[in-house]
């Protein structure tokens, strides 16, 4: 383990009763490194993401994430410890405002969970917070919308400030772009790497344009095994990468 | 300000049925800040009340019958303890969520139904305990009045209270895990933390409203861990409306005013509060104050000439309608009652029932036609009504 890494993952298995999804998956991250999980439908690339977090436990192998161990921790020990993450189908608030989103994400770091003695719109260093994190997904026009109620690529945006809420030093995103149009694709990439400038970030993507534009290196994930790891340029020419995902991809 | 100018206008018989109406609107208000803000529908609330009730008695009946506390003071005794009640039973139950932790929570209200008869120092068996209020403060509290008086005033703290919770981050937090407790783990929350929390706030004031109780009443029986009792805050938050936040004391301040009212002329009184609520929930699912909002509304956007005769017609029909089940109801009830029967055994044909003043005979057609023509006279006012609005939409 180099002493820049920031995430480690050695002989990780996930099995579901007697079948294994992950089977034996290593992979190292640098800190500040943006890498993009590629792979088809049902390699495991959410399950991983899934074991990252805490929303499973591995069945081997071990995960550390800032030197220490942090598989069979829960997701909100994970989060605490410097790990945030979005989800594949969005996970908001939707009937709390967008503002209010925000505001939730961003109270966890000041301890007031357990504040009933003050009121929340008293606090102006949450306030401030809050709608700077809006204004950073050019969400604050947004503010006093329900969050079930704004267009998709809108909640993508939300789920973005709220990820960004905890200060985190790895970011996972699974598949941010989903379900968008070319134009909403291009606007959240743009917007991805401006806001995890300076941060680790672990993404899953299938629009192999976005991968290749915000990923700094690529891991090719098939049938539960890392495959290959490198540069997009590397991940091109790789002809067993070729053969099991970019080869079906072009073709189709 | 009417609340409190009841005592004087008043008579002591109602002035205590108005005591029993804050005691409910407080454990409504309190149970709803579980089922309604946190999302979490429990199924045995009468336990932390109960609770409340039977610390406070004890309390007052502590040091030779002085009380631990001056009189004013008794609930907070009834408050703690249903705190205390409540984390250690909330602990268990938010383990769980959905149908599981309502299961657990009957099981808790159940286990202590069962268990207080036995345990007769700590319940007092079938008689229950009884206590006396204490002077203090230079009150006697021996009158309706200073009773009624006390418990406005700690209602309307408790009410206050429970409003600047939703104000709080631990109040926005508890709306948060309604929405979406998964994603709040992912926000680096303790999902637990926050249900127990929730919980034994919400016990807390379920155990106030209790120790008021106790207090106005000067006993506690097991009668209090009844299924009945969790049933009825259930029914009177969802009545009133758990959506908003007077909705549920208001639904609790109407059902017990009229099961004061109706309990003595009516045998049927049970019926008629599941009639209501299955109507309420399948006609305005928002309860009353959900109506309220939405008739206000009405006024508001689509201006009194359009409103108010839909208002009346609807007014109209939900009169007719509860007339001609009202009716059908009490005669069926007296039909069907031994008495009846053993009259029409005696006399070998079916006697005339006196009901609203006047004799019906059962067998004639008259009698049924009269309810039936109002049941569909209130259902055509009723589509009237809708028609109206909708044709204007």
């Amino acid at each position: 383990m180099s002493s820049s890494s920031i995430l480690n993952i050695r002989g990780l298995r996930k099995s579901f009763g007697a079948t294994e999804i992950i089977r034996g998956v290593d992979l190292e991250l640098r800190a500040g490194e943006h890498r993009a999980l590629i792979g088809p439908n049902g390699a495991g690339k959410s399950t991983l993401f899934h074991l990252i977090s805490g929303n499973l436990r591995p069945t081997a192998g071990e995960i550390v994430f800032k030197g220490q161990r942090i598989d069979g921790w829960s997701p909100e020990r994970i989060n605490r410890h410097g790990l945030a993450r979005s989800f594949q189908i969005t996970n908001i608030f939707p009937r709390l405002t967008v503002f209010e989103n925000v505001r939730i994400a961003v109270m966890q770091r000041r301890h007031v969970q357990y504040n009933f003695w003050r009121r929340i719109e008293g606090m102006r260093a949450i306030r401030e917070e809050a709608e700077a994190l809006l204004e950073r997904v050019r969400l604050q026009h947004r503010a006093g919308t329900l969050g079930g109620e704004m267009s998709y690529s809108e909640q993508r945006s939300l789920e973005l400030a709220m990820t960004l809420a905890s200060d985190p030093q790895l970011i996972l995103l699974d598949e941010p772009m989903a379900g968008m149009s070319a134009e909403e694709t291009q606007y959240t990439a743009g917007l991805i790497r401006e806001l995890t400038a300076g941060r680790t970030l672990l993404l899953v993507e299938h629009d192999m344009d976005v991968v290749f534009s915000l990923g700094d290196s690529i891991s090719v994930l098939v049938y539960g095994q890392v495959i290959a790891t490198g540069t997009p340029d590397e991940i091109r020419q790789d002809a067993s990468v070729r053969e099991a995902y970019l080869g079906e991809e072009h073709a189709a | 300000m009417l609340l409190a100018a009841l005592p004087a206008l008043l008579p002591a018989g109602l002035l205590i049925a108005s005591n029993q109406m804050l005691v409910a609107a407080l454990f409504a208000s309190a149970y709803s800040l579980l089922s309604g803000r946190a999302g979490m529908l429990s199924f045995g609330h009468a336990a932390y009340f109960g609770i409340g009730a039977f610390a406070t008695v004890h309390a007052m009946n502590a040091v030779g019958g002085a009380g631990l506390l001056p009189t004013p003071l008794m609930p907070l005794i009834g408050a703690a303890a249903g705190l205390a009640v409540g984390i250690v039973a909330g602990w268990f139950a938010t383990q769980r969520s959905g149908t599981t932790f309502a299961m657990i929570t009957l099981a808790i209200a159940e286990l202590l139904h069962a268990l207080a008869p036995q345990l007769k120092s700590l319940f007092g068996g079938e008689s229950g305990i009884s206590a006396m209020r204490m002077p203090a403060w230079g009150l006697d509290f021996g009158s309706t009045t200073q009773v009624y008086y006390l418990t406005l005033c700690w209602v309307l703290l408790s009410l206050a209270l429970l409003y600047f919770h939703g104000l709080t981050p631990a109040g926005r937090l508890t709306l948060a895990l309604r929405e979406n407790g998964h994603r709040l783990r992912f926000l680096g929350y303790n999902v637990h933390g926050l249900g127990v929390s929730a919980f034994a706030i919400s016990a807390m004031f379920s155990g106030l409203a209790g120790g008021l109780q106790a207090l106005s009443n000067e006993a506690a029986n097991y009668a209090v861990f009844d299924a009945g009792v969790s049933a009825s805050v259930v029914l009177n938050s969802y009545i009133g409306g758990v959506g908003s936040f007077f909705g549920p004391a208001l639904g609790a301040a109407l059902m017990s005013f009229f099961g004061y009212a109706v309990s003595d002329i009516t045998q049927s009184w049970m019926l008629y509060q599941g009639v209501l609520f299955v109507g309420v929930m399948m006609f305005a699912p928002a309860g009353v104050s959900g109506l309220l909002g939405s008739g206000s509304r009405l006024f508001a956007q689509r201006g009194w000439k359009l409103a108010l005769p839909v208002t009346l017609l609807a007014v109209c029909a939900a009169l007719l309608l509860s007339a001609g089940g009202v009716f059908i109801v009490e005669m069926l009830q007296r039909l069907c009652s031994q008495d009846y029967r053993a009259m029409a055994q005696a006399a070998a044909k079916l006697p005339t029932i006196a009901l609203f003043g006047r004799a019906w005979s059962p067998g004639s057609v008259l009698t049924w036609a009269l309810p039936v023509a109002l049941l569909v006279l209130g259902a055509v006012l009723a589509l009237a009504a809708r028609r109206r609005l909708g044709a204007n939409a």
